[in-house]
């Protein structure tokens, strides 16, 4: 384009050289505007071409772009597996839950009991039968934690996909207040939950107080 | 165990599961007067309303955490004598190092079982 701009100025300086000196007429007047409007179709020819060989490239990518967030399947994530998985999470929590307290109901009724009582071994033997009923629940939540986990992977690998065909770049910032002020108040509070090694913690934490 | 097991303890976690284990816990050892509550801003309603010989408080709550009642009891005149345990998962140097600075009498890491909530709860008397 820069080329056919030149040339349009090359050709309206010969023009007006050839002029310079002489009494302007209004054919003169009527040969420069004819000039200009012949250079500047042939500009606007090549800006034509320019332009659309960038529409035409910015119109593949946006099409590109559009195949692969289809390729997230984003309204199954949003709308079936990510709410299933928070429905199995709730679960896991309710069956520990009640398990919990199962056990502890056992345990509270054979330490209220009276040991001297005849009935106390019978007694005992039911509530202890009760308690392995209640352990049953680690199973069901172990099937539970393994479908939430098949979710996120299901989630990973389609973002990694997406991010690779876009080639983005992580950049800062939340994408809601709400985010943000969790985040600052975890940090500000210093509430990062338990660690993974926090079975081994005591010796260190009690190390650290000097104790 | 040299404690005055006639002490009021108050038991301060957002989760009634853990409020129970520990109450368990503190009865075997011959606790009976345990209260609880479920969050830092409750507890402290319930400190000012009665005096309690101990303490133990999980860290992670909401809207009032463990660490911020912490500095509340240790910023109030007529409460900042009373031992405090924190009983928590979070465990990292920083919370330990902040919470030492706070005052926390003693630091019991979840999970956790009886001998060390005994061995804790002796110390801090024993200090």
């Amino acid at each position: 384009m820069a080329v056919a701009i030149q040339q349009h100025h090359d050709r309206i300086a010969a023009y007006l050289k050839k002029k310079l000196g002489a009494d302007v007429s209004l054919a003169d007047v009527i040969a420069l505007a004819e000039i200009t409007a012949q250079s500047l179709q042939s500009v606007f020819e090549t800006m034509d071409s320019a332009v659309h060989r960038e529409l035409r490239e910015i119109a593949a990518y946006i099409a590109a772009m559009k195949a692969e967030i289809a390729g997230l399947h984003f309204n199954e994530l949003k709308h079936t597996r990510i709410p299933a998985a928070g429905q199995e999470l709730d679960a896991i929590v309710k069956a520990t839950e009640a398990a919990s307290n199962t056990i502890m109901e056992c345990a509270e009724a054979v330490l209220a009991a009276d040991a001297s009582d005849p009935a106390f071994k019978s007694m005992v033997d039911e509530q202890m039968l009760i308690v392995f009923e209640a352990c049953s629940f680690q199973d069901i939540t172990g099937q539970r934690v393994a479908k939430v986990i098949e979710t996120l992977k299901h989630v990973e690998a389609r973002v990694a996909r997406f991010s690779d065909a876009l080639r983005t770049r992580d950049t800062g910032g939340f994408v809601s207040e709400a985010e943000r002020a969790s985040a600052e108040r975890k940090e500000r509070l210093l509430l990062s939950g338990p660690a993974l090694d926090g079975n081994d913690r005591q010796s260190e934490v009690d190390r650290l107080l000097g104790k | 165990m040299a404690v005055d097991l006639s002490m009021p303890i108050l038991v301060v976690d957002d989760y009634n599961t853990m409020i129970r284990i520990i109450r368990n816990l503190l009865k075997q050892l011959g606790f009976e007067d345990i209260d609880d509550a479920n969050d830092g801003s409750a507890a402290l309603n319930k400190m000012r309303g009665k005096r309690y010989g101990l303490v133990i408080s999980d860290w992670n709550m909401e809207p009032m955490t463990g660490y911020e009642l912490l500095k509340e009891v240790r910023g109030d005149p007529g409460l900042s004598k009373t031992p405090f345990i924190m009983v928590t998962a979070e465990s990292k140097t920083e919370n330990v190092i902040a919470a030492k600075k706070a005052g926390v009498n003693n630091y019991i890491v979840k999970p956790f079982n009886a001998q060390t909530l005994r061995t804790k709860i002796e110390a801090v008397f024993a200090e």
